[in-house]
């Protein structure tokens, strides 16, 4: 293990969302502002799983403390029980639910203001709503620094982070930081470790600290989405006819050597 | 508020992106459509040649901020910069990329302007007189379609392939400069430097023929079953993001909006559920069979054949018959 350095420790803060698997019973809610469904087997959001595992990489190298939030109804504490299994010092659920991402980012940068932090880490984008805002939201009304994609935090001297963050088609910016920041963590920054199962089931007995929006100064009507309306919620609409191949494998692999061989 | 369309210019090495240009299109089509102008922001330092290549788009007018502090400007810096701009213009739409830059900064300008923001969209129309933007949910196997209410303004982004490019267009744009003060900004994060995925002997961008592997090929020690198919047809292996997040391949065998962009003659997607992210960087291919389990899988909506059943059967057969074809 290394040495941990007393002048790097941060206190890091992960938000992490509980995202369903399944989903049924999709539909418009009553007043056009949310969708609504059933959603089995609750779990953290992948790439907010490797906003956690980059914190405690940091906490094991540099020290400090690292607290896991969640903003959700009560399904929401299993994934602060496996933040806490995995390693995380604390767990904090806010008890609010939101589809749109600037009331969810006013609400995550209301519970970050009452939070002592250096660094906030989130993941890039959650996999039921795709919209990949709520970390930058957040970090414009808490007024710090921020960055999208990163994959690969280095801490420095003088309070500051080196990140690397992706541009896309292979290129990168190295990024450097002034703390407090908050940066978007991409999926494969580093491995994920694996969690046993008794450590899951002992991380159940320990404390999560439960916000409300009163906590936080809010009020549930100021919380309202603005603006828009749902006007439909359906199946993606294929822009081209597809040929759907059937048979056994022998039938279907000579079938699509032919296909191939006549695209080329 | 002027009510305009504003369109954020993403550019590099003096060249408009080509996703900024299919935005562009968009806007135009809606600014026709809505009676209204459409407006392009440039931002960055030198940035004439951008400027020109902006012309011929249908624009109405662009405003270029040109700084030496934007020579290389971080995000924080860049959201500032255009949301002073948009309050130049008070658009009712702010229409940006989805790539990279478009994710960071649209919830910042949106944020900053306290305007609506929504990513990711796969569409933007006038419909029934509202605008009406069309973006996925749940992994992009549901698509929601969300209308504008008439009072309101957002920041919309739209993915890679939302429209094509218009024709040029005879009009010229009005050129107006605007002055941003970029440098007594708290310098609380800056660029160090850009770097890139050092060079490799694989060049997906030039393969005629990819196979291409997702999580679905569920372990390191199957790789082999797509290399196999690649060699036997003498194509080359790629695969999804998750494969290399879990570093079964090497990050220059991924295609994506991170990754590479290919358009190869064959592209065989084998156990790839087809995250939007993947499918940016594929759906140009000429020809697409999908290998999947999963009837649902967003990589249907891209396919041109669709196989439904287990890659591990279907995908040595195939290249079993590769192999007899060849030595006969």
């Amino acid at each position: 293990m290394q040495q941990t350095n007393e002048n790097k420790r941060m206190n890091i803060v992960v938000c992490c969302k509980a995202v369903p698997g399944l989903i049924t019973d999709l539909k418009i809610g009553a007043d056009g502002k949310a969708i609504q469904y059933q959603g089995q087997l609750l779990a953290i959001n992948e790439c907010d799983e490797y906003a956690l595992e980059e914190a405690l990489a940091l906490k094991r190298i540099h020290g400090g403390q690292v607290t896991a939030v969640s903003m959700g109804n009560i399904k929401a504490l299993d994934i602060l029980y496996y933040a806490l299994a995995k390693g995380a010092d604390k767990a904090v659920r806010i008890d609010s639910e939101s589809q749109d991402p600037q009331v969810a980012s006013s609400v995550i940068a209301a519970a970050l203001r009452k939070l002592d932090f250096d660094l906030v880490l989130t993941g890039t984008q959650s996999r039921d709503t795709l919209g990949g805002q709520v970390g930058i939201a957040a970090a414009t009304l808490l007024n710090i620094p921020f960055a999208y994609a990163v994959m690969a935090v280095e801490a420095r001297e003088n309070n500051t982070l080196k990140v690397r963050k992706e541009l896309g088609g292979g290129r990168y910016a190295e990024v450097e930081l002034t703390l407090p920041a908050l940066l978007c963590i991409q999926t494969g920054i580093r491995p994920l470790t694996f969690v046993p199962p008794a450590r899951r089931i002992r991380a159940r007995q320990l404390p999560v600290v439960s916000f409300s929006l009163a906590d936080l100064g809010l009020q549930v009507d100021q919380l309202a989405p603005r603006g828009y309306r749902f006007v439909a919620v359906h199946p993606p609409e294929r822009t081209h006819q597809v040929e759907l191949l059937q048979g056994n494998p022998q039938e279907i692999a000579t079938a699509l050597l032919n296909k191939i061989r006549e695209s080329l | 508020m002027s009510r305009d369309v504003l369109v954020l210019v993403e550019h590099s090495e003096e060249k408009v992106e080509s996703l900024t240009s299919q935005v562009l299109a968009m806007g135009a089509r809606l600014a026709k459509e809505m009676n209204i102008e459409l407006v392009a922001a440039a931002i960055g330092h030198r940035i004439d040649n951008v400027v020109q290549a902006l012309q011929s788009n249908g624009i109405d007018r662009i405003l270029v901020v040109d700084d030496p502090g934007l020579a290389l400007a971080v995000g924080e810096v860049q959201a500032h910069v255009f949301a002073e701009v948009a309050r130049h213009v008070e658009p009712r739409l702010v229409l940006i990329g989805y790539s990279l830059m478009g994710m960071e900064l649209t919830p910042a300008v949106a944020s900053k302007l306290g305007m609506n923001a929504l990513t990711n969209c796969v569409n933007t129309e006038l419909r029934d007189g509202a605008v009406t933007m069309t973006r996925p949910l749940f992994d992009g196997t549901m698509h929601a379609e969300i209308a504008l209410e008439e009072h309101a303004s957002a920041v919309v982004a739209l993915q890679k392939g939302a429209v094509t490019s218009s024709p040029p267009s005879a009009k010229q744009a009005v050129v107006q400069s605007i002055a941003i003060d970029v440098n007594n900004l708290p310098a609380r994060s800056r660029i160090l430097e850009i770097t890139e995925e050092p060079k490799s002997n694989v060049d997906l961008t030039k393969a005629e023929i990819i196979i291409a592997v997702g999580r679905g090929i569920g372990d390191k020690e199957k790789i082999h079953f797509a290399d196999d198919l690649a060699e036997a047809l003498g194509g080359t292996l790629a695969c999804s993001r998750p494969v290399v997040d879990v570093g079964w391949l090497p990050r220059e065998r991924q295609v994506g909006a991170s990754g590479k962009s290919v358009a190869p003659k064959v592209y065989v997607a084998c156990g790839i559920s087809g995250a939007i992210q993947h499918l940016t960087g594929m759906r140009d291919s000429k020809r697409i069979i999908a290998i999947n389990k999963d009837p649902n899988a967003p990589i249907f909506q891209v396919a041109h054949i669709a196989v439904v059943g287990d890659l591990f059967e279907i995908v040595p057969a195939l290249t079993r018959a590769a192999q007899e074809a060849r030595t006969r």
